[in-house]
């Protein structure tokens, strides 16, 4: 059996006296898609940057790729985001003073390894094909999260973190958009962990778990 | 608008106290500033003026003549005649007295008579102490003093020792006068024409007219003397205003500029306010407020940033100027209220007009930040894609405005002043910084896409959103040209005045008599004295000098006359350019260059002077000298001329040359000694070297420009705070930006790296903007303003060490600054920016 790409081990996270949520176990195969579903607030977020190493733990542990990302330094985790993790974002978070095509780049740029044909195929792959020298201002959101996505995935990563990536869409859009999400994430072989308050999402993905204070609910 | 304000203005300005705070302070120290140099004159000029009246009293006008004074049989014919109520007759002069300790203490002796002048000025009645004898205002040898020559020479003083013509003289102190002003001392008329030698002459006769009488008629019918003339009874506050109107105007445009700089901290906080709410305007926008209503908001939120500004600057103000008053008196350093003590004294049209001033300055610091509300798109900005600070001016603007600044520093002065010179510098810094954006952008132009991550990051969002950057750089700019201009001013200056010296102080020891040109008629050298210095062994050579006082404008104060051997004129003159060869038979003489623009006295043109007895004697003006200690206009002819025009034999100053090794102490001792055998009182002789002198005076320059430097150093410290808050904001505003950095595997090292080189590079490029700016303002100051004020001129001279040394502050104060920012900014929270309901 292949390694797990995500193992979550008895994770718990809290904010001062205030248990966020405790008990969480959680595995991703290569490859999978998982959405986690819950309430607005229960922690979902917070999950996802516990799992990239983006915020630290009370208890558990969280491996990625066979790699305790919480027992290494920032640098070491930085690296680690670096080559192993892609982004989603609800926002899209695409920088306005870069092209299209550096946005998508610029992920292989950070690896000091840039690779414009590889930017190219990634944007026809979004159907953005042509867009690299496009400014972010004259996109419209879909697009946008197109972008988003194809960066996400440029730089074949193990695991990707989605968190809430149809927030900001109408449901069509939002519907070709997960479904470009779930054909990219299975081309490249990717394990994609998607947080998600809509059912509509989770029900694109290979499996939903939903997330509460107690721990995960399968 | 009170509801939005309410709703949406006060939790923005409450949520970030520190930079509300910074823009009201900002605001509240420019009108602080201007306000307290406003009053500090005002009030100056007011005492200035009433203790001009008090000693003028409720006269129509005064009857004037030259300053060695008229024939006192004037007044018999003035007294009686058709029209004249009142007649008093007057006698003044500027004199020196001796305190307890021996120091020397400026002192106006004003003689009168006791009788007639209680109708005319009351302030100059004579109150004798208790005890005194009846009659006692009208003994010659008693002098009654004012409440700053009692505080000058000691209270409880009975005796005032006064230097006079015939060397010193004691009077009793017998009471007081409730004149206010410089210390002064009221005598008898008869005893102040004894002691100031002008027996058979009156210096002034004040007139008041009979009511109905008719002002122009009743002089007419009086037929005065060609060298007498009838004065207006507010001339000489008139003139103390016109001569300090151009110091003043300086001082206050100074002061304005401080204001300039708050508003433009104002400008960065708002404008770095409107980026961050860029979300919010824009979800206002699509819930229904106007584009209009979006820009009376943000001026709105100026507006009051700037009236709380302007409350509090206008109290600080007030406690500023009282405190500068009762330490400094009136004088901010340019020497022309010395010896006044005025009280604070609050106008309400000042107090308006400052108070206006500061939420001008606030509403125009808010009015571009105001605009980019007004063009937010808020498709754009709901997507978090717009630029919220808008589209920045095309260079063209700033190219525009730079000419025009260029083009107005040729205007000639308007109303004696420099007031397109000061619009000239404003052009060139509001256009100098207009250009940042399209500047950058030229300079990018050229550059192609990094290659690095960290690079490109950098130089593609200077690439793309330079507005932003443009705000702190300008803060860079603006802050560090003013600056730069002042250093460059105060320096050429300095060094002028240096070199100047040098000119003008070629001897080894000079001797004078202690009195300035006021005093020259009264306190005379023995003529034998230059003679008789020769003869002393060490003494190489010894040249007298004259120096007598040129009314030629009563508008103006007198000019000087110094008579001195020149010799070889370019050699002994600071000439300011080439000579014309004088006609023969013509007297030449050279003026100062006050002279030669108050009174057109161009080389080749032909000076008319007064002589003192009443005579007029034509010279031939062959060049202009350069003189920084007279800014009313000096004249040099050669002694041997003066003697020859006027038959005045009377010198004032000593110039002595030494032979190497001389015992300075024992000439000075010698000197004194032959003083005394000729009748003079040695011991009145005041001796000083060079270096002293140039001690003296360069200490009363660094004086005059204590005011300068301080509000320099506000105007840099806003700047500065200016650049830390723009910084901050920027930084803080690109959380989200960190954010997603953090996520893609920066470092926070690289990030801090990114941010740090991004400060470091436009602080740099601002630094050197700020630099060429700045020199080129200076070269306004030194090359019009100075010139179109003070009527003198100065090359130019750039310390680059302190040049460089500001630059190199600027610099690392905002890359500290962003380093600092940046550090707070990418944490946790930069992490949690990234998600959008946090």
């Amino acid at each position: 059996m292949a390694e797990a790409v995500l193992e979550v081990a008895r994770l718990a996270k809290r904010y001062g006296a205030s248990t966020v949520f405790a008990g969480v176990d959680l595995v991703l195969a290569p490859g999978e898609f998982v959405a986690v579903v819950g309430e607005s607030g229960v922690g979902k977020s917070t999950l996802l940057n516990c799992v990239a190493g983006l915020d630290t733990i009370d208890a558990g542990s969280v491996h990625v790729a066979g790699s305790d990302i919480h027992a290494m330094a920032e640098p070491a985790q930085a690296l680690f985001r670096r080559q192993r993790l892609g982004f989603v974002f609800q926002a899209f978070h695409v920088l306005p003073h870069l092209s299209v095509g550096a946005n998508v780049g610029l992920p292989l740029l950070l690896q000091h390894a840039p690779d414009p044909a590889r930017v190219a195929a990634m944007l026809a792959a979004v159907g953005l094909a042509g867009f690299e020298a496009r400014l972010p201002q004259t996109l419209s959101g879909g697009q946008l999260q197109r972008v988003a996505i194809a960066r996400a995935l440029v730089h074949r990563p193990t695991l990707i973190l989605a968190d809430e990536p149809t927030g900001n869409l109408d449901p069509d859009s939002a519907d070709r958009v997960l479904a470009l999400l779930a054909a990219q994430v299975r081309e490249h072989g990717a394990a994609c962990l998607l947080a998600t308050h809509s059912r509509a999402a989770a029900a694109r993905a290979d499996r939903a778990v939903t997330l509460t204070p107690a721990g995960i609910v399968s | 608008m009170l509801a939005l304000l309410r709703q949406l203005s006060w939790p923005e300005l409450r949520h970030h106290p520190w930079r509300t705070a910074a823009a009201l302070v900002a605001v509240m120290l420019g009108v602080a500033l201007a306000y307290s140099v406003h009053l500090i004159n005002a009030s100056a000029l007011a005492e200035f003026g009433a203790a001009v009246r008090a000693v003028n009293g409720d006269a129509d006008f005064s009857i004037v003549g030259p300053r060695a004074g008229f024939d006192e049989t004037l007044y018999a014919r003035v007294a009686t005649a058709t029209g004249v109520a009142v007649a008093s007759p007057i006698v003044e002069a500027d004199s020196v007295a001796f305190d307890a300790s021996g120091e020397r203490v400026p002192l106006r002796i004003v003689g009168s008579d006791a009788i007639v002048v209680a109708r005319l000025a009351p302030a100059l009645v004579p109150r004798p102490n208790a005890g005194s004898e009846r009659f006692v205002s009208l003994d010659p040898g008693v002098v009654f003093l004012n409440a700053s020559a009692e505080k000058r020479l000691g209270g409880g003083a009975t005796t005032l020792s006064l230097q006079t013509a015939s060397g010193r003289r004691d009077f009793r102190i017998a009471g007081s006068v409730a004149a206010g002003g410089p210390a002064l001392a009221v005598v008898d008329i008869a005893g102040a024409q004894v002691a100031l030698d002008f027996v058979g002459r009156l210096s002034r006769i004040d007139v008041r007219l009979a009511p109905g009488a008719d002002r122009a008629m009743t002089i007419a019918a009086l037929n005065l003397p060609p060298d007498v003339r009838a004065a207006a009874a507010d001339e000489a506050s008139e003139r103390m205003s016109n001569i300090s109107r151009a110091y003043r105007v300086n001082l206050t445009v100074l002061a304005l500029v401080a204001m300039f700089t708050g508003a433009f901290l104002v400008f960065s906080i708002l404008a770095l306010s409107v980026a961050q709410r860029q979300q919010q305007l824009a979800l206002l926008a699509v819930l229904g407020l106007s584009a209009g209503q979006r820009l009376r908001l943000i001026l709105a939120e100026s507006a009051l940033v700037g009236a709380l500004g302007s409350a509090l600057g206008l109290a600080l103000g007030g406690g500023l100027a009282a405190v500068a008053l009762r330490l400094l008196g009136g004088d901010l350093g340019g020497g022309y209220f010395a010896g006044v003590a005025p009280q604070l004294h609050v106008d309400a049209l000042g107090t308006f007009v400052y108070g206006a001033l500061g939420i001008v300055a606030a509403l125009a610091g808010g009015w571009l930040p105001a605009r980019a509300a007004q063009r937010i798109a808020p498709a754009q900005a709901l997507k978090g894609l717009g630029l919220a600070l808008g589209r920045h001016s095309p260079l063209a603007f700033g190219v525009l405005l730079l000419l025009a600044g260029a083009g107005l520093a040729f205007v000639p002065p308007i109303a004696g002043l420099p007031l397109a010179a000061y619009a000239s510098v404003a052009c060139l810094l509001i256009g100098g910084i207009a250009c940042v954006p399209g500047g950058v952008g030229l300079a990018l132009a050229g550059v192609r896409e990094p290659r690095r991550a960290v690079p490109l990051l950098a130089v593609e969002r200077a690439r793309h959103e330079r507005a932003g950057a443009t705000i702190a750089v300008a803060g860079v700019v603006a802050s560090l040209a003013l600056a730069i201009a002042l250093t460059v001013m105060v320096a050429s200056f300095r060094d002028a005045v240096t070199r100047w010296l040098d000119v003008v102080l070629p001897a080894d020891l000079y001797a004078r008599t202690t009195l300035g040109p006021g005093g020259g008629d009264i306190a005379t050298l023995p003529a034998r004295l230059p003679l008789q210095a020769t003869a002393i062994a060490g003494v190489v050579r010894a040249e007298a000098q004259r120096v007598v006082a040129l009314p030629l404008d009563p508008a103006r104060p007198a000019a000087a006359l110094i008579a001195r051997t020149i010799g070889d004129p370019a050699a002994n003159l600071p000439l300011t350019g080439s000579l014309v060869a004088a006609p023969v038979g013509a007297t030449p003489a050279y003026v100062s260059e006050a002279m030669a623009a108050l009174y057109g006295a161009a080389p080749g043109t032909t000076l008319s002077l007064p002589l003192p007895d009443g005579r007029r004697a034509d010279v031939f003006v062959r060049g202009v000298w350069r003189d920084y200690a007279r800014q009313y206009g000096a004249v040099v002819i050669d002694r041997a001329d003066w003697r020859r025009l006027s038959g005045d034999e009377r010198i004032n100053d000593l110039a002595l040359w030494l032979a190497p090794g001389a015992s300075t102490a024992a000439i000075e001792t010698e000197l004194r000694r032959l003083a005394t055998a000729s009748g003079y009182d040695g011991s009145l002789l005041e001796f000083a070297a060079p270096r002293a002198i140039r001690a003296t005076s360069l200490r009363i320059f660094d004086r005059s420009f204590a005011v300068t430097y301080w509000l320099q150093a506000v105007a840099i410290a806003i700047g500065l705070f200016g650049i830390a808050a723009s910084f901050s904001a920027q930084v803080l505003a690109r959380r989200k930006e960190f954010g997603l950095l953090v996520h893609l595997g920066l470092t926070r090292r690289q990030i801090l790296a990114v941010v740090a080189v991004e400060g470091a590079l436009w602080t740099a490029v601002g630094a050197a903007l700020g630099l060429a700016l700045g020199i080129a303002v200076s070269v306004v100051l030194v090359k019009v303003v100075n010139p179109q004020s003070f009527h003198w001129t100065m090359e130019l001279l750039l310390p680059w060490q302190r040049l460089g040394a500001l630059c190199a502050a600027v610099v690392a104060a905002g890359t500290m600054t962003a380093f600092l920012a940046a550090r707070r900014a990418v944490g946790r929270q930069s992490v949690l920016a990234v998600k959008e309901d946090w």
